[in-house]
C-alpha cells in the first residue's frame, strides 16, 4: 500500500523555539488518524503543515507523490484542493450566504458554472442537514450548524484528505455530537482523515491509529487499543489520566 | 529601530528629489514678447477683490472680471494685437503665477517696490493712488492718520505694500494679513481691526458703497513705488515690456485712467443695485457643482491610489513596503494647502497643469494617503482564520484577498471612509487658493461684488451642511445593506 502523506524529519521554528522536533509517519489512503496531546504540543502546528498553511522550517512533506516543501505558489494551490480542511473556529467566510461560502472555490477554483456549483452545493448541504439554511448568513447559525456548513464546503472540492483541527473545541457541549456523526459518516465511506481531537470517544471508536504529540514530538503511536488500553509511554499516561478525570 | 531609519531615509530621499525638481530652470533669452504674439493671447494674473482696480459683476448670474486693471489690460492686449485671458487668483499667488508662467503679467493694483523689482520686471508707473485707512463711522474723530493707531490693530492684505506699511510705520500696533479684503472689511466691522490700510481709491469704493464705512489719509512715509500702480512681468521680459510701455504712454498721455475708473464706478452702483443672496445664485450654484466635482473625483482616485498604497504598505517585498510607507508618511506629515501650492506652482514649472486639475490632483492623492491607512486598518481587521480558510479551498492570495478579505474589510471600515469622504467636501475648499472656483472661492466672489460679509457665509454654510448631510444618509443606507448579523 502507497501513503497518501509522509511525513520526513518535519521540523517548525517559531523565531527560536522550536515548535516541532523532526516528526516522521504516514498517512495511507483510507486511514483515518486522530492526534491528541496536551494543548501547546504542536499539534495545530503539526497539521498546518501538511498543507502548508504553515511553512515548515526543515524536513519534507510529500502528498500524493508530490513534495509540497518544494513546490511553488501556484503548484501547491493546486494540491490544496485536494486537501480539505476544518478549523476549530469554523472560519465561514462572513461575508457570505451559506450557499455562497461552499461554491465560492467551486465556481474560483474549479471554474464550475453556477447552476452546477449550485446543484453540488446544495446536496451537500444535504448531506451534512443543512439545505434550509442555504441562504442564510453564518452569524445567523449555531456553532454546531457552522461547522456543519464548514466541512460541506471542504467536501465541495472533493479532496482526497480531510485535516480537521479540534473541529468540536468550540462547541457547547449538546452539539458536539451533531459534527461528530458527520466525521463518522465521513470516515465510514472510506475518506482518509488526520484528525486533531479531544474527544477520545470518538478517537477509540474511529480511528486506525491514534498519535500521542506532546513537546513537538510523537510520543507515541499505536491502534486505538494499544495507546488507551496499555499505553507505554508516561508522558500519556499522565495525559489520559488527566482526560478521564475531568 | 533600524526599519525607522529605513524608511527615514526613503523620505528623505523623496524631499531630496523633490529639491531637485524644483530647481529653477536657467533663464532663457528674451522671447516674452514673440512668445505672446505667437500663442495670440496675453494672460493677465489678478486677485479681483480690489474695487475699483479688479472686482467681479453678476451679470445674469455669470461672474466677471472688471475694473480700471482690467480695461487698462484690454488695451494693452488690443495694441499688442492678441486677446486677453483673466485668471484669478489670491494676491500671495500672483507672483508665483507670474514665475512659473502661469500668466505673462500681473494687473492688480501693484506697486512697484524696490523690494518686487529684485523678482519682477514692471512697466511704467499707470496711476498714482494713495495710501489711505478705511475706519468704522461709528469710530471719525478717533482715528486722524496712521498715528492714531499706536498699540492697535489694523488689518492689511497679505503679501501688500499696505502690509508692511502697517508693520514698519505704527508703532506698537499688529497687523492682522487676510487674503481677501472682504474679510478685512468683516473684521473691521467685527473691530477685530480698527482700520484697514488700502489705497485710496478703493477705500473710496468701500465707502461710496457702505454706509458703515469711512476713510482717513495714511500719512505714511512713502518710498519709492509705493504710491504707483504698475505692470508686472517675469524678470528678463525686456522686450514684451518695451512694448507694453508705449500702451502705458498712451494711457498717461490721454488721462485714460479717469475714464476707467468712472467705468469701474457704474460698474459698482450696477453691483449694488440687487445684493440679495438669490441673486447671486448662480455663483452658488458653480461653487456647489465645482466642490462636488472635485470630491467625487478625488474620492474615486483616493479610494483607487488608496488601495495600492495600503496593499504596497502591506506587502513582504521590501521595496514596496517601503515605498508605501514613505508616501503615506509624507503626504500625511505635509498640510493640503502646500500640496496643493506644490502641485499648480512645483510640478507646473515642467508642465502646465490648469488650476482645477491640480487641484484634483493634489486632493485625491492627499485622500489616497489617508484612505490607504484606513484600508490597511481595515485588512488586518478581518480574522486571519478567514484567509487560511480561503487558501486551504485552493484559493490563490488574489482571489482571496478580492472575495474574502477585501469585502469584509470594506465592511469594516466603511464608516471611517464615509467620514473621510464627508471630510472631502469640506477639505477640497483649499483649492480656492490656486483660484478653482469652488463653494470657498464663490463665497468670497459674492461678498467682494456685494459688500455684504455675513450673509454669503450663512448661505455657504447651509450648503455645505446639505452636502454633507445627504452624502452621510447615502453612506449610512449601504452601511446598513452591508450588514449581515
Ligand atoms: N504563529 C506562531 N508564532 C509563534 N508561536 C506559535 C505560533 N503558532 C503556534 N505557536 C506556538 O507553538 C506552540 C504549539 O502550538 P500549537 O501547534 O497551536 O499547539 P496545539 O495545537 O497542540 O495546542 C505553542 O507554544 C504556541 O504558542
Ligand atoms: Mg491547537
Amino acid at each position: 500500500m502507497t501513503d497518501m502523506i509522509k511525513i520526513e524529519d518535519l521540523s517548525k521554528k517559531f523565531g527560536d523555539t522550536e515548535v516541532l522536533k523532526g516528526l516522521n509517519g504516514s498517512v495511507s489512503k483510507g486511514q483515518v488518524i486522530c492526534v491528541i496531546g496536551p494543548s501547546g504540543g504542536g499539534k495545530s502546528t503539526f497539521l498546518r503543515c501538511l498543507n502548508l498553511l504553515e511553512k515548515p522550517t526543515s524536513g519534507k512533506v510529500t502528498f500524493e507523490s508530490n513534495e509540497l516543501t518544494a513546490l511553488n505558489e501556484t503548484q501547491l494551490n493546486e494540491l490544496r484542493e485536494k486537501m480539505g480542511m476544518v478549523f476549530q473556529s469554523f472560519n465561514l467566510f462572513a461575508n457570505m450566504t451559506v450557499i455562497e461560502n461552499v461554491k465560492l472555490a467551486l465556481v474560483k477554483v474549479k471554474n464550475m458554472s453556477d447552476d452546477e456549483a449550485n446543484k453540488l452545493a446544495l446536496s451537500l448541504l444535504d448531506q451534512v442537514g443543512l439545505q434550509e439554511k442555504a441562504d442564510a448568513y453564518p452569524a445567523s447559525l449555531s456553532g454546531g450548524q457552522q461547522q456543519r456548513v464548514a466541512i460541506a464546503r471542504a467536501l465541495a472540492m472533493n479532496p482526497d484528505v480531510m485535516l480537521f483541527d479540534e473541529p468540536t473545541s468550540a462547541l457547547d457541549p449538546e452539539m458536539v455530537g451533531e459534527v461528530l456523526k458527520v466525521m463518522q459518516d465521513l470516515a465510514n465511506d472510506g475518506m482518509t482523515m488526520v484528525v486533531v481531537t479531544h474527544e477520545m470517544g470518538f478517537a477509540k471508536n474511529v480511528a486506525d491509529q491514534v498519535w500521542f504529540m506532546d513537546g513537538g514530538v510523537f510520543a507515541e503511536k499505536g491502534t486505538p487499543e494499544q495507546i488507551f488500553e496499555h499505553p507505554k509511554n508516561d508522558r500519556t499516561k499522565d495525559f489520559l489520566a488527566k482526560i478521564l478525570e475531568a | 529601530m533600524k526599519k525607522f531609519f529605513v524608511w527615514l531615509s526613503l523620505v528623505l530621499g523623496l524631499i531630496v528629489t523633490l529639491a531637485g525638481i524644483s530647481a529653477q530652470p536657467a533663464q532663457a533669452a528674451d522671447n516674452s514678447l514673440a512668445r505672446v504674439k505667437e500663442k495670440g493671447t496675453l494672460v493677465m494674473g489678478t486677485s479681483p477683490d480690489y474695487p475699483p482696480y479688479e472686482f467681479l459683476v453678476n451679470r445674469n448670474g455669470k461672474e466677471r472680471v472688471v475694473g480700471m486693471d482690467v480695461d487698462i489690460a484690454k488695451k494693452i492686449a488690443k495694441d499688442l494685437g492678441v486677446k486677453l485671458v483673466i485668471k484669478q487668483m489670491s494676491f500671495d499667488s500672483l507672483l508665483v503665477a507670474l514665475e512659473t508662467n502661469k500668466v505673462d503679467m500681473v494687473v492688480s493694483g501693484m506697486s512697484p517696490t524696490p523690494a518686487r523689482e529684485k523678482s519682477v520686471d514692471f512697466s511704467k508707473v499707470y496711476y498714482k493712488g494713495g495710501q489711505s485707512i478705511l475706519i468704522n463711522k461709528t469710530d471719525k474723530g478717533l482715528y486722524h492718520d496712521k498715528n492714531s493707531f499706536i498699540n492697535k490693530a489694523v488689518g492689511a492684505q497679505t503679501g501688500s505694500i499696505q502690509y508692511s506699511l502697517g508693520k514698519k510705520q505704527i508703532k506698537n500696533s499688529t497687523v492682522k494679513g487676510l487674503d481677501k479684503i472682504s474679510d478685512l472689511i468683516l473684521a473691521l466691522k467685527s473691530h477685530k481691526v480698527e482700520g484697514v490700510i488700502m489705497e485710496k481709491p478703493s477705500a473710496q469704493a468701500y465707502v461710496d458703497n457702505d454706509k458703515s464705512l469711512t476713510m482717513i489719509n495714511g500719512n505714511f512715509n512713502l518710498g519709492k513705488g509705493e504710491n504707483d500702480t504698475a505692470i508686472g512681468f517675469r524678470k528678463g521680459s525686456t522686450s514684451l515690456v518695451n512694448e507694453v510701455n508705449k500702451s502705458v504712454d498712451q494711457i498717461d498721455k490721454q488721462d485714460l485712467t479717469k475714464d476707467y475708473l468712472k467705468d469701474a464706478g457704474s460698474y459698482m452702483k450696477t453691483n449694488t443695485h440687487n445684493t440679495t443672496m438669490w441673486h447671486y445664485a448662480g455663483y452658488f450654484a458653480k461653487g456647489v457643482g465645482y466642490t462636488l466635482l472635485i470630491t467625487v473625483i478625488s474620492v474615486f482616485f483616493g479610494i483607487l491610489l488608496g488601495i495600492i498604497f495600503a496593499l504596497m504598505r502591506l506587502s513582504k517585498n521590501k521595496l514596496l513596503h517601503g515605498l508605501g510607507v514613505a508616501y503615506i508618511e509624507f503626504v500625511r506629515g505635509t498640510p493640503l494647502m502646500i500640496q496643493v501650492m506644490f502641485v499648480y506652482f512645483g510640478i507646473g514649472l515642467f508642465i502646465n497643469i490648469p488650476a482645477l486639475t491640480s487641484g484634483i490632483i493634489a486632493v485625491s492623492l492627499n485622500s489616497a494617503a489617508y484612505v490607504a491607512e484606513i484600508i490597511r486598518g481595515g485588512i488586518n481587521s478581518v480574522a486571519k482564520g478567514q484567509t487560511e480558510a480561503a487558501r486551504s479551498l485552493g484559493l490563490s492570495n488574489t482571489q482571496t484577498f478580492r472575495s474574502v478579505v477585501f469585502p469584509q474589510a470594506l465592511k469594516n471600515i466603511w464608516p471611517a471612509l464615509g467620514n473621510e469622504f464627508v471630510s472631502l467636501i469640506k477639505e477640497s475648499s483649499i483649492v480656492s487658493i490656486i483660484g478653482v472656483t469652488d463653494l470657498i472661492y464663490q463665497l468670497k466672489a459674492v461678498q467682494t461684488a456685494t459688500y455684504k460679509g455675513v450673509a454669503p457665509i450663512i448661505v455657504a454654510m447651509i450648503l455645505y451642511f446639505i452636502m454633507t448631510f445627504s452624502l452621510s444618509k447615502v453612506l449610512n443606507h449601504y452601511e446598513r445593506s452591508m450588514r449581515h448579523d
